[in-house]
C-alpha cells in the first residue's frame, strides 16, 4: 500500500523550497522530469571554477528520497551504490534511497515489494551539494559533524546537526558532499550555506556544471 | 628617545613607520610595534587608571597578563595595549579616567580617601536609603569600571563567525614546549592544531632572544602539516571543547588529545608602591628591549628570587641599560647569570629585595634590603632608578588545566603550585610542568606530543621505546631544578599601599580586613574583596592572594589552596562568542505566495506563518459567507504504520482508534501519566495497518519523539514516519468550498458523497492530495494535504478556480476567531500543564473501559472519581471590551477562582465571546461571573455549547 | 556542557544533537496504587554516580536509546539500543 499523496507528480510543476533564493542568484530555471530545476548560474567556466578552486553548492531537492523501514542489512555510517541509487542507513532499521528523479517511481514499486513500509521523502527534505577544496572548511561554519578522511571517507554518511537543525551529509565523491535536510528550513539553510560558502570566496553553481566538475 | 640601536631578532621594522591617534594625539611607531610599545617609545609611561583608587598605572608584563595596558581601541574597550599590534590610523583612547589620563579628578579617593575604600564597601556603604540606589549606581559606575560601550553602535561591520576544527592534537601555547610537542606528534602522522596567544609562535624563545630557533621550529611543524593559530588564545575548557579565538574567528576545536604547554606566568612582589609606573615584572623590561628595541629604563634596578630576574639583568646589560643593583632573596647560588654579573662587576645584594618604591608620576627611588624590615632597617639601600624589574617566582598556567579537570598541590621548595594530578586525553609539557629552561621546554614538548600521538595509535614500537626513555630523562632533569627563594606574602612592614590585585585594587590590608570580617577562606575572599576576578583572571592576583591568606588565617598555602579561573581565561569581545546568527526558521512551500499577498508574517513556534492578509474580520466574514483558504502547512504529520498501529494508538490516546474505519477520521487527545493534556489532532486511517496522524503545529516535534519513545520501549512491530516537512496543507473552508473544489477534482463532493470526517484520497488540479474533511473553523471544510514540492502550484489552482467565487485568503488570527466560535480548544493557549480532559469539558474523551492500560489511564481514573475544582466554558459579554487573555474570573469579588484563556470580538455574532476556566458550580448556561481585566469589572454570561452552529448542522451540511 | 555522546547507529556527536529523555523510570506495569503513581509521574532518584538515561539522537538517526553516565563528571560509559521489536 503506497501512500500516493507523498509523491510529487508529473502532472504538476513540482519546485525547490530554495528556488526563490536560486533565483535571486541568477539561476536560470529547467523543467526537468516535472521539476524546476536551477540548472547554471554565470555560465559553466565560473561555476566549474568555483568546485575546482574553492567550493560551489548546488541545489539537488529534486532528487528521489524514499525511506524504507525494515531489516535492510546494509552497513551503518556509510551508503552503498546500488542500481545507480545511494542507500542511505540512518539506523539498522532505517534507510533512505536517493535516485534521480526519473527513476523514483520505479524504486517505489520494487521496494514496496521488498519492505513492510516504504514512504516517499522527496518532498519532505531539500538537498545541497558543496563541492570543491573549501567545501569542508564551508560546512565548518556550521556543522560540528567530522568531516575530515580519517572520520569521513568517501560514500560515508553522516546523520546530525546541520546550521542547528536535524541532517544528514553523504560524502559522494572526494571532495563532494550532500547535504539533506527539512525542506521547510530550505531557505533559511540557503542563507547559512550561502553566507558561509561567499565567505571563502565560493557561491552557488548551477546542476550542470555541478555534474562536470564531479564527473 | 628611548629606542635602542637595532637589535638582532626584533620584531620591528624601522623602515616603516605606523601613524595612529592616542586621546586624539597623533603617535608615529613601527611597524610591528604593539600599541604599547609605541607608546611607551614616544614616551609615555601612564597607560591607565586603577579601577577604584584611579593611580597611574604602566606597563608591567608586556605579554598581555596584567590588566594595566587595557585601552579602548576603535569604540571597543578592553584591548590590551601590550599584545595588540599598531595598524595605520588606528584610534586608540584612554580607559577609566577623568578629565584626562593625566590628570584623574577621582585621583582624590586614593588620596583622601580611607573610608570609602575597604573591601564590600559598596554594600556596606550605599544600602541607605534604598530609594536612593539609581543615584548610587550611577555615580558607582561613572567611578569605577573598567572603559564604556558605546551607546549607539553602528550596524555592526565585522563578521564573526566559528568554525568547528576536529583534529586528533590539540596544542595550547606555541613556546618552545608547544612547537615540539606539535613537531613530534605530527611526525608519528597526528592530526595536529597549535594555539598560541602571540602574533608568532616562539615564547619565550623570541623574548629572551632566541628568535632562529623559534622561526627554524615554526617552520618545521608548519612543513610537517601542523595548522599554526597565531594571536588565538585558547579561551577556556569544556568537557575536551576549546573554544580558540582569532580575531573575527571563533575555532571550536575538538580534539581528541590536548597537550597543554602555557607556559608559566612571572609573578610580582608585594611592597608598598609596587604599582608604580616603571616597576616592571622582570620579563616585560626585557620583552620591551629584545622585541621592540626599546630602553626600558635609564636606570634599572633588578630584585628577584630566582634566575630568571638575573638573567632579565644580564639581558638588559647586554642591552645597553644601566643595572645600579640586584637582590637577590637567595642567600647562595652562583649560576652561570650570576657569574656574569660579577663578571661585569653589577652591584649584587644577597639576602635581599625591594622594601619600597617611590615617586611621583613614575619610579624614581627604590629601597633595597632584608626582607620584613621596617622603617630605616640595617643594611638598607636606597637607589634612585627610573626601572625597577622584578621578579617574584613564575607560577605554572595551570588554569586551563584545572577547568578540564587537572589537580594541583602546593611546591615548598618552589613556592608555588604545580601540577599534581593530570585528567585522561590531557598531557602537559614545558614551564607548566616545571621544566625550567628551554632545551628542557623543547625536550618534555617532544615527549607530550609524541606520547599523546602514540595513545591514538600512531607511531611503532620503536618510536614508543624511544619516546619512554626519552620521558625519563626529563623527569631525572628536573631533579636539578635552580634554587629559588620563597618571598613573603609583603616583603617590608613599610606604609603604604601594597597591591595584591591591580584589576581590582585590593590591598594587603583589605585582604587583612576581610579575613578580620571572617571571610577567612579564598573562596570567601575571592568573592567579597573581588581578588583574582578582574581582567587578569589570576594571572597576577592567585599566588600573592594565597600567601596572604596563609599568613593572615596561621596556616599552610596547601591548605588555602587554590580559587579555580572560570571561562574565558582570556578576556573576548561578547560579538566574538555570539558567531553568525543561526535562526532555523521553517517556512511553507506557499510562503513566497502569502508575501506577494501583503500577508503580515509573524513567528509560530518555529515557523514564519500568514498571521493576517491586513483585515483578519474581513477575512473570517468571508470564510463565513463565500470561501476561505488557510495554509496549514505547519501542522504536524505522521505516519503510523504497522500491524500493531491501532495498539499503539489505544495506548496512548485516552480514546479508542483500532474501530475507526478506513477512511474515516477521529479527533483525539493526548494525555501524559499525570493525566494531563499534552496535545490534540485528527487521525485518519488509511487502511488497516496505516494510521494518518495530525498533531499541534508546535507540537510535531515533541509528539513524534514522544511516539518513538514508547515505541522503543513496547517494542511493537509499527513503524512510525515524521512527514510534516514532506506534506503541505490547505483548509479550504466555506459554504463555496465543495463547488470551489468539485471544479478542480473527479472526486465526488456531494455532502454524501464525501461526508463529514471522511478521509479522501484524489487528484486535485493534478496533484495527488490526501482530503480530510473536518471543520476547525466551524464552516463545511476540506483539509488539502498534498507533496510540499507542488505548493504553490495548487495554491495557485484553488486561488484561481475560487477567486470568482469569493474565495479570500485567511490567516492565522482569523482562524483563532472562527474555532473560537465552535470552542475547539487551543491546547496550550485555552489549557496549561495542569489541564486534564474533564476540566477541559471533554469527558467523552476517555474511554476508561478501554482494556489497555493506556497513557494516563491510572491517573484519569482517579480524576474521574475525584470532584473537579474549575472547568473550561465558553462566556459572552454584554460589553464591547474584549478582555485580557489571562484576566481573573472573580466569581463573588473575592479571590480569583479562574482566568480568561482566549477572547475576540465576533464580527459574526456581533458581541465578545471567549473561553475560561470557572468553579465547577457556575459551568452551567446562563451562570454569571464576574471578570476583573486590569482594574476593569466586567459581567459575563457562562455558555457551555459552541457559540456559532452549536449542533453542528452547518459542519455536517 | 558540552560533552560528546556516541549515538549506537551515527557514532559520536555533540550532546546537542541529542533530546535527553531523563533517567529510565519504568512505568508500573499493573494497576499502581496513589503512591507507586506519585512516584512513578513526579520522583527521580537523581544520584551522584552512575545512572541509566534515555536520550533521543533528534538531529541525526532519530532513534532513541539508553546510556549510562556519571551525573558527576558527564563521562558517558556506555550506550545501546534497546531491544529491537520481536
Amino acid at each position: 500500500m503506497s501512500y500516493e499523496f507523498l509523491t510529487p507528480a508529473p502532472t504538476a510543476l513540482a519546485r525547490s523550497p530554495m528556488e526563490r533564493q536560486a533565483l535571486a542568484a541568477g539561476a536560470r530555471l529547467e523543467q526537468r522530469d516535472g521539476w524546476n530545476v536551477a540548472v547554471a548560474y554565470d555560465g559553466e567556466p565560473p561555476e566549474r571554477g568555483r568546485c575546482a578552486a574553492t567550493a560551489g553548492f548546488a541545489d539537488r531537492s529534486h532528487l528521489g528520497k524514499v525511506e524504507l523501514q525494515g531489516s535492510h542489512g546494509l552497513p551503518l555510517g556509510q551508503a552503498t551504490r546500488r542500481d545507480d541509487a545511494w542507500w542511505c542507513p540512518f539506523t539498522p532499521e532505517k534507510a533512505l534511497v536517493l535516485c534521480e528523479p526519473a527513476d523514483t517511481a520505479t524504486l517505489l514499486e520494487r521496494l514496496e515489494g521488498t519492505f513492510p513500509t516504504v514512504v516517499d521523502l522527496t518532498s519532505a527534505l531539500a538537498a545541497l551539494t558543496i563541492s570543491g577544496p573549501l567545501a569542508r572548511e564551508v560546512f565548518a561554519r556550521f556543522t560540528a559533524i567530522d568531516l575530515r578522511d580519517s572520520a569521513t571517507p568517501v560514500e560515508g554518511f553522516r546523520p546530525g546537526s546541520v546550521g542547528r537543525t536535524p541532517g544528514a551529509i553523504l560524502r559522494e565523491a572526494g571532495e563532494s558532499w550532500l547535504m539533506l535536510f527539512g525542506a521547510a528550513l530550505g531557505s533559511y539553510m540557503w542563507t547559512v550555506v550561502a553566507d558561509a560558502a561567499e565567505s571563502l570566496g565560493g557561491g552557488p553553481v548551477g546542476v550542470d556544471a555541478l555534474a562536470v566538475a564531479n564527473a | 628617545m628611548t629606542r635602542l640601536p637595532p637589535q638582532d631578532g626584533e620584531r620591528v621594522d624601522r623602515e616603516r613607520e605606523v601613524t595612529f591617534t592616542f586621546d586624539g594625539r597623533e603617535v608615529t611607531g613601527l611597524e610591528g610595534d604593539t600599541i604599547g610599545s609605541a607608546l611607551f617609545a614616544s614616551g609615555r609611561r601612564t597607560f591607565s587608571r586603577s579601577f577604584k583608587y584611579h593611580r597611574r598605572r604602566g606597563l608591567m608584563c608586556c605579554a598581555g597578563q596584567c590588566p594595566n595596558c587595557l585601552v579602548q581601541v576603535d569604540g571597543a574597550p578592553g584591548v590590551r595595549a601590550c599584545t595588540e599590534p599598531v595598524q595605520e590610523g588606528m584610534e586608540v583612547e584612554h580607559m577609566n579616567a577623568r578629565p584626562s589620563l593625566e590628570f584623574d579628578a577621582m585621583r582624590a579617593t586614593d588620596l583622601f580617601g580611607g573610608p570609602f575604600t575597604p573591601p564590600g564597601f559598596y554594600y556596606k556603604t550605599f544600602i541607605r536609603p534604598r530609594r536612593l540606589w539609581p543615584l548610587y549606581e550611577k555615580i558607582l559606575r561613572h567611578a569605577a569600571g573598567l572603559g564604556k560601550v558605546p551607546k549607539e553602535q553602528a550596524e555592526r561591520e565585522w563578521r564573526t563567525e566559528y568554525r568547528r576544527r576536529h583534529a586528533d592534537i590539540l596544542v595550547v601555547g606555541g613556546g618552545a614546549a608547544g612547537l615540539s610537542a606539535a613537531i613530534a606528534a605530527a611526525e608519528l602522522g597526528a592530526d595536529v592544531v597549535l594555539a598560541d596567544e602571540g602574533p608568532e609562535p616562539g615564547g619565550r624563545l623570541l623574548a629572551e632572544g632566541n628568535h632562529a630557533r623559534a622561526r627554524e621550529l615554526t617552520a618545521r611543524a608548519r612543513d610537517l602539516g601542523v595548522e599554526l593559530l597565531t594571536s588565538a588564545p585558547a579561551l577556556g575548557a569544556f568537557d575536551g571543547l576549546v573554544p580558540v579565538w582569532e580575531r573575527d574567528t571563533l575555532h571550536q576545536v575538538r580534539a581528541q588529545r590536548i597537550v597543554y604547554a602555557t607556559g608559566a606566568i612571572e609573578q610580582p612582589l608585594l611592597f608598598p608602591g609596587n604599582d608604580l609606573p616603571g616597576v616592571m615584572l622582570s620579563g616585560g623590561a626585557v620583552r620591551l628591549a629584545t622585541l621592540y628595541g626599546i630602553s626600558p629604563g635609564s636606570r634599572a634596578v633588578v630584585a628577584t628570587v630566582d634566575d630568571r630576574g638575573l638573567e632579565a639583568a644580564v639581558a638588559l646589560l647586554a642591552r645597553g641599560v644601566e643595572v645600579a643593583t640586584v637582590a637577590d632573596l637567595r642567600e647562595h647560588g652562583n649560576s652561570d647569570a650570576m657569574k656574569q654579573l660579577m663578571r661585569q662587576g653589577v652591584h649584587v645584594l644577597r639576602g635581599a629585595t625591594v622594601l619600597q618604591a617611590e615617586g611621583r608620576s613614575s619610579l624614581q627611588r627604590v629601597t633595597l634590603g632584608p626582607p620584613g624590615a621596617g622603617e630605616g632597617g640595617a643594611g638598607e639601600h636606597e637607589l634612585t632608578c627610573d626601572l625597577l624589574a622584578v621578579s617574584g617566582g613564575s607560577a605554572p598556567a595551570t588554569s586551563l588545566l584545572a577547568q578540564s579537570g587537572a589537580r594541583t598541590r602546593y611546591d615548598e621548595r618552589l613556592g608555588h603550585f604545580v601540577l599534581s594530578e593530570m585528567p585522561e586525553g590531557a598531557h602537559a609539557a614545558g614551564e607548566v610542568a616545571g621544566s625550567g629552561s628551554l632545551f628542557e621546554a623543547e625536550r618534555s614538548g617532544a615527549v607530550a606530543g609524541a606520547g599523546a600521538a602514540h595513545e591514538l595509535g600512531f607511531g611503532d614500537d620503536e618510536s614508543r621505546a624511544r619516546v619512554e626513555t626519552e620521558r625519563k630523562t626529563v623527569l631525572n632533569s628536573r631533579d636539578g631544578m635552580p634554587e629559588v627563594a620563597v618571598p613573603p606574602a609583603v616583603t617590608s612592614s613599610r606604609r603604604g599601599k601594597c597591591f595584591a590585585c591591580l584589576c581590582e585594587d585590593v590591598t594587603a590590608k583589605d585582604i587583612h580586613l576581610s579575613v578580620e570580617e571572617g571571610y577567612d577562606s579564598i573562596e570567601l575572599s575571592k568573592r567579597y574583596t573581588t581578588t583574582t576576578m578582574g581582567p587578569c583572571q589570576g594571572r597576577m592576583c592567585q599566588l600573592p592572594a594565597v600567601r596572604l591568606m596563609a599568613e593572615e588565617t596561621g596556616t599552610s598555602l596547601a591548605d588555602v589552596g587554590t580559587t579555580t579561573a572560570r571561562p574565558p581565561w582570556h578576556a573576548v569581545p561578547m560579538g566574538a562568542l555570539a558567531g553568525r546568527p543561526f535562526e532555523p526558521a521553517k517556512r511553507s512551500s506557499m510562503h513566497a505566495r502569502h508575501r506577494e499577498l501583503g500577508a503580515n508574517v509573524l513567528w509560530a513556534g518555529d515557523w514564519r506563518r500568514a498571521y493576517d492578509y491586513g483585515d483578519p474580520r474581513a477575512e473570517a466574514l468571508a470564510v463565513h459567507e463565500t470561501a476561505g483558504l488557510i495554509d496549514v502547512s505547519t501542522l504536524g504529520k505522521l505516519i503510523v504504520r504497522g500491524p500493531d498501529a491501532g495498539e499503539l494508538l489505544d495506548r496512548l490516546y485516552p480514546n479508542r482508534f483500532s474501530n475507526l474505519a478506513p477512511g474515516r477520521i477521529r479527533y483525539g487527545v493526548m494525555a501524559s501519566d499525570a493525566g494531563r493534556i499534552m496535545d490534540d489532532g485528527t487521525i485518519c486511517r488509511l487502511d488497516d495497518d496505516s494510521f494518518y496522524v495530525t498533531t499541534t503545529s508546535s507540537g510535531a516535534g515533541a509528539v513524534y519523539q514522544w511516539f518513538s519513545w514508547w515505541l522503543a520501549d513496547w517494542r511493537l512491530n509499527v513503524h512510525l514516519t515524521d512527514v510534516t516537512q514532506g506534506l503541505s496543507a490547505v483548509n479550504l473552508a466555506g459554504p463555496r468550498a465543495r463547488e470551489i473544489l468539485a471544479s478542480l477534482t473527479d472526486l465526488d463532493c456531494s455532502a454524501e458523497g464525501f461526508a463529514y470526517l471522511d478521509g479522501k484520497r484524489a487528484d486535485v488540479a493534478g496533484v495527488p492530495c490526501l482530503l480530510l474533511r473536518i471543520g476547525f473553523v466551524g464552516e463545511v471544510g476540506y483539509e488539502l494535504h498534498f507533496p510540499s514540492a507542488h505548493g504553490e502550484h495548487l495554491w495557485d489552482a484553488l486561488m484561481e478556480a475560487g477567486g470568482p467565487l469569493g474565495l479570500r485568503p485567511f490567516g492565522l488570527e482569523p482562524q483563532r476567531l472562527l474555532r473560537l466560535q465552535k470552542m475547539h480548544i487551543l491546547v496550550g493557549q485555552d489549557t496549561d500543564s495542569e489541564s486534564t480532559p474533564f476540566g477541559a469539558a471533554m469527558p467523552w474523551i476517555v474511554k476508561l473501559d478501554k482494556e489497555q492500560p493506556f497513557i494516563g489511564k491510572w491517573a484519569l481514573e482517579k480524576a474521574a472519581s475525584g470532584e473537579l475544582e474549575t472547568t473550561l466554558v465558553g462566556f459572552r459579554l454584554a460589553d464591547g471590551h474584549v478582555p485580557t487573555e489571562g484576566a481573573v474570573v472573580l466569581p463573588d469579588g473575592d479571590g480569583p477562582v479562574g482566568q480568561v484563556t482566549s477572547a475576540r470580538f465576533s464580527p459574526q455574532l456581533g458581541g465578545v465571546i471567549g473561553m475560561a476556566w470557572v468553579p465547577v458550580s457556575l459551568a452551567k448556561d446562563g451562570a454569571s461571573v464576574t471578570i476583573s481585566d486590569e482594574g476593569r469589572r466586567l459581567q459575563a454570561e457562562v455558555v457551555t455549547k459552541p457559540f456559532y452552529d452549536p449542533d453542528g448542522e452547518v459542519l455536517r451540511s | 556542557m558540552s560533552y560528546v555522546l556516541t549515538c549506537p547507529n551515527c557514532g559520536p556527536r555533540e550532546v546537542t544533537d541529542f533530546g535527553f529523555g531523563g533517567e529510565v523510570n519504568p512505568r508500573p506495569r499493573s494497576d499502581p496504587s496513589e503512591r507507586e503513581l506519585g512516584v512513578y509521574n513526579y520522583f527521580r532518584r537523581n544520584v551522584a554516580g552512575v545512572q541509566r538515561e534515555w536520550w533521543c539522537h533528534r538531529s541525526g538517526c532519530g532513534a532513541w536509546f539508553y546510556a549510562e553516565r556519571d551525573t558527576r563528571t558527564n563521562e558517558v560509559l556506555l550506550t545501546e539500543l534497546p531491544e529491537p521489536a520481536a
